[in-house]
Parts: C-alpha cells; sequence; structure tokens
C-alpha cells in the first residue's frame, strides 16, 4: 500500500476506505494490473479508480479493463479514462467480415476536433511517463439510447405519435454531428444506438466511443452509414423488429406472412427495415429511407448528406 | 470526348490484370489508339498501425507493388502488340502519403470513382476499362464498388467492365 495514495486521499477524498489505497501509476502500460484504489497520475493530476467499465450487451457484462471509471481527485468530478489498448478483432457484420483496430490516436484527434461541441462526448488526451497516451473523458450522466426507447411503455402506435417526433428531432442533429465528423474526414467508425447517450438533465443526444477504425476500399464512410440506418430502423420500429420479436408483440404468422427477404436488412438479414409493412401509418417518405438498408435495395447512401435530405423532410410528415 | 483515347484503371489486384489482357486482346495490332494505365495510390489507413515507422513500412510495399504492377501492365500490352508510344502512364499519388509531400494533385482517397471520373472528363476519355471483383450486394454495400460507381457516374464515355 502506498502512502502516498493515502495522503492524497486523506487531502481530497476522505470518506474513501484507506485499507483499499493502492499504488499511484505514472506508467500505464500493464493497464490490467490498475484495479481500485490505485491512481493514475497525469499531467500532475491524480485519478482514483473507482472500476473497470462495462459493456452491457445481451444481458452479459463485458469487462472493459483498460477503460477505469475514475475520481479526479483534486476537484472531485468522475472521468472515464481510457487507455492504450492496440486490439485488432474480426467483426462479423451479417456474413460479411471486418477487420477492426483500436485506434486510441483516432479517438484523441476526434476529440481534438470536437472539442466543445456537446453533441459529442468531451475530453482531453495526455501521456504517462512512458508515452502511452491516457484519454480522460468527461462523465455523462443519462442513459443510451436502446435504453431510453425501451423505457417507454406504449404500444407501437401511441410511441411512433407522441414520442416518435422529437426522436427524429434529434436523431437529425445526431446525423447532423456524423456529417460534420465525415467532413472533416474523421469516421466515427462504431455507431451503434448505445454509442448515443441521452444526457439526463439536457436530454441531448451525445455520439461516444471514437476509437476504432477500420479499412474500407471505396466507401471509407459506408459503415457509419449503415449505423445510422441501424438506429433510425431501431427508433422508428421502437426496437428491433424481427419475427420472434413481433410475434411476441401480438402480431400473427399471417400478418407477418407478406415479408419478403427483401423486406428485411441488406446485412442483419433476420431484421425486417420495411416496417411501413407491419405499420401502415409510417409516412412513405420515411420508410423508403429504410428500404436503402434493405436486401431489395439497388440504391446505396454514399454520405449523410444524402440521408439527411431525405430525412429532414419526414419531420413534416409526422405527429398526431 | 475521343473513344479511341482508352483510360484502364488499375490497381494491383488480379481484376486489373485482367482488364489490362483483355484491352491488350481488343486492340493489339491496332492503329489510332493512345491507351492512359492510371493507378491512384492508396495507402492503408494510419490508424490502423501503431507506430508512423510500421505505416510507412506497409506503405512503402503498396507503393512498390503498384509500380510494379503499371510497368508489368505496359509489358503485357506491348507484348499483345501496342507499341509502346501508343501507351502513356499516370500515377496519382495519395494527399496523405507518409513517403514524401504530396504534389498539387494527388488523391484523398475517398471516392476513387469520383476521382477517375474527373481524370476521363478532364483529359478527353472516350473509353474506361475497370475489371470487377465480382462482389456481393452486402459487400459492395459495405465495401464499394468503383467499377459499380462508374458505371452510375459516367456520361459521355464507353465504359468496358471486365469480370
Amino acid at each position: 500500500m502506498s502512502q502516498d495514495v493515502r495522503d492524497l486521499v486523506k487531502q481530497y477524498y476522505p470518506s474513501f476506505p484507506i485499507r483499499h489505497c493502492g499504488k499511484i501509476y505514472r506508467d500505464t502500460t500493464e493497464f490490467m494490473d490498475i484495479s481500485y484504489g490505485d491512481v493514475i497520475c497525469v499531467n500532475g493530476l491524480h485519478y482514483m479508480v473507482l472500476r473497470d467499465e462495462v459493456e452491457r450487451r445481451f444481458g452479459i457484462e463485458d469487462p472493459k479493463f483498460w477503460v477505469k471509471r475514475c475520481k479526479h481527485l483534486e476537484t472531485g468530478e468522475r472521468k472515464i479514462i481510457k487507455l492504450v489498448f492496440y486490439e485488432k478483432f474480426s467483426l462479423k457484420l451479417g456474413e460479411v467480415k471486418i477487420l477492426c483496430h483500436r485506434s486510441p490516436g483516432k479517438e484523441s484527434r476526434i476529440l481534438d476536433l470536437v472539442r466543445g461541441d456537446m453533441r459529442f462526448m468531451q475530453g482531453v488526451s495526455y501521456y504517462d511517463e512512458k508515452n502511452n497516451n491516457v484519454r480522460v473523458l468527461d462523465f455523462i450522466r443519462g442513459k443510451s439510447l436502446d435504453i431510453v426507447i425501451h423505457n417507454i411503455e406504449e404500444d407501437h402506435e401511441s410511441y411512433f405519435r407522441k414520442y416518435f417526433p422529437e426522436i427524429l428531432e434529434k436523431f437529425i442533429g445526431a446525423c447532423e454531428a456524423i456529417g460534420f465528423m465525415h467532413s472533416h474526414g474523421e469516421k466515427h467508425g462504431d455507431i451503434r444506438r448505445d454509442h448515443i447517450w441521452v444526457e439526463s438533465e439536457t436530454h441531448k443526444y451525445r455520439w461516444i466511443d471514437f476509437d476504432y477504425s477500420f479499412d474500407f476500399y471505396e466507401n471509407p464512410f459506408a459503415l457509419d452509414l449503415f449505423g445510422l440506418g441501424g438506429i433510425l430502423a431501431f427508433i422508428t420500429g421502437k426496437g428491433d423488429c424481427t419475427v420472434g420479436y413481433l410475434l411476441e408483440r401480438g402480431f400473427t404468422k399471417e400478418d407477418l406472412a407478406g415479408l419478403t427477404e427483401d423486406d428485411f436488412s441488406i446485412i442483419f438479414h433476420h431484421r425486417l427495415v420495411n416496417l411501413r409493412k407491419i405499420y401502415p401509418y409510417i409516412p412513405e417518405k420515411l420508410n423508403n429511407i429504410l428500404l436503402h438498408f434493405s436486401r431489395g435495395t439497388d440504391v446505396f447512401y454514399d454520405t449523410v448528406d444524402e440521408i439527411l435530405s431525405d430525412l429532414r423532410p419526414c419531420l413534416d410528415l409526422l405527429g398526431s | 470526348m475521343d473513344p479511341k483515347k482508352i483510360l484502364i484503371a488499375v490497381d494491383a489486384s488480379e481484376n486489373s490484370l485482367r482488364a489490362v489482357e483483355y484491352t491488350g486482346d481488343m486492340l493489339g495490332g491496332s492503329e489510332g489508339f493512345h491507351i492512359g494505365l492510371l493507378t491512384i495510390e492508396r495507402f492503408p489507413d494510419r490508424d490502423l498501425f501503431e507506430t508512423e515507422e510500421v505505416w510507412k513500412t506497409e506503405c512503402k510495399k503498396h507503393q512498390a507493388a503498384y509500380l510494379d504492377f503499371m510497368a508489368k501492365a505496359r509489358k503485357i500490352l506491348c507484348d499483345k502488340g501496342i507499341s509502346e508510344k501508343q501507351i502513356f502512364s499516370r500515377y496519382i499519388e495519395s494527399c496523405k502519403s507518409p513517403l514524401k509531400s504530396p504534389p498539387l494533385i494527388c488523391s484523398m482517397g475517398t471516392n476513387i470513382a469520383h476521382e477517375i471520373m474527373g481524370i476521363i472528363e478532364s483529359e478527353g476519355f472516350g473509353t474506361v476499362v475497370i475489371g470487377r471483383r465480382g462482389v456481393s450486394k452486402e459487400v459492395e454495400f459495405l465495401f464499394g464498388s468503383v467499377s459499380t460507381k462508374i458505371v452510375h457516374y459516367s456520361k459521355g464515355c464507353a465504359v468496358w467492365i471486365v469480370n
């Protein structure tokens, strides 16, 4: 147990149990060793590690050992610290495999680009004494978009008429934010509905997690566009409209008998995107946007602007 | 647009090789044609590499492969009966190259098809030849297809797609 950490705790965090005080880390290379009670010191500032972050998907918690939830001792603010982890892995999207990389440098560059733009998470990058990149991110109080949608206890039509117009308006803002990134030659890299964080206080949509990178041949932004299409289908359908999901929500097999392969996602073949077939009050213009992400399409969006120019007029078609 | 001014857009792939061979077979021994061999340099993204040095090494390998391919393509065309003076080569460097400062005209690499179309229009090519990978709709959706985009965007020129 380090006396240094005890001293810092006494000064800045007296309620922290002394018996859990760990070590001060100025070199973050071995991030697996850094855990609860340790202090990361960068740029002369001290961050008490409270726990490793976890990603929750399908009810399973997946620990992210290179991401630490911390308390900034000097200010008492909650922070997320991301340490260097050069991970390469194959991402399977439907039948397509994509080689993905985790790039701390990319995330740092984007943090610089979006500084002060509250459509994105905010943070600064420092370097530890071994020149490892350490990203110190502001903590966003709120919930991910999928949880927000999930928590709306309404049937689809009521949801669509009462809540969806505002959700779509905010989603358009989120698309514009991605367009801003693209216009600066950057891609988000991991556009998912749980990477839009809905801030509790302001209800603003904010993008998080920019450290994924991948090499695409002719469409460098295509995966981002596909991600936006996936979120649009999710918010329009109030969930992933798989056949199983729809049967659970009262549709019969006869109701779904008219669906064809072409009505489902070009990549995730089990997700329905031609939603107007089951929810006929969805405006055709909005549904046509979704069809660009269907197996039946021969026309793909190349840019966020193309999506936006189709999406913005849909706002006027909504409402009770 | 001069239909006898033909642009073969190549990278260092098998598909490009087929496009070169096909053009040679079609035009070998003919007079009045001019063939431009175009390569647009495209390097892997810097973000995919841990250090600048590793990235540079990979870029050098890519560049060598492109230049070797262009020399090979020129030889194939000559062997098929097209004279040296009928062939000219264009190599467009990447604006993001770590190997040297890019020239004034360079490739941003975000839409190769548009860049090819720009050269066709500005230099008056009447025919463009390109090899196709033959990918599924899913792959085309995600990874893009230069040949499909050229078919969609081209105006006033013939497009030869070599499968």
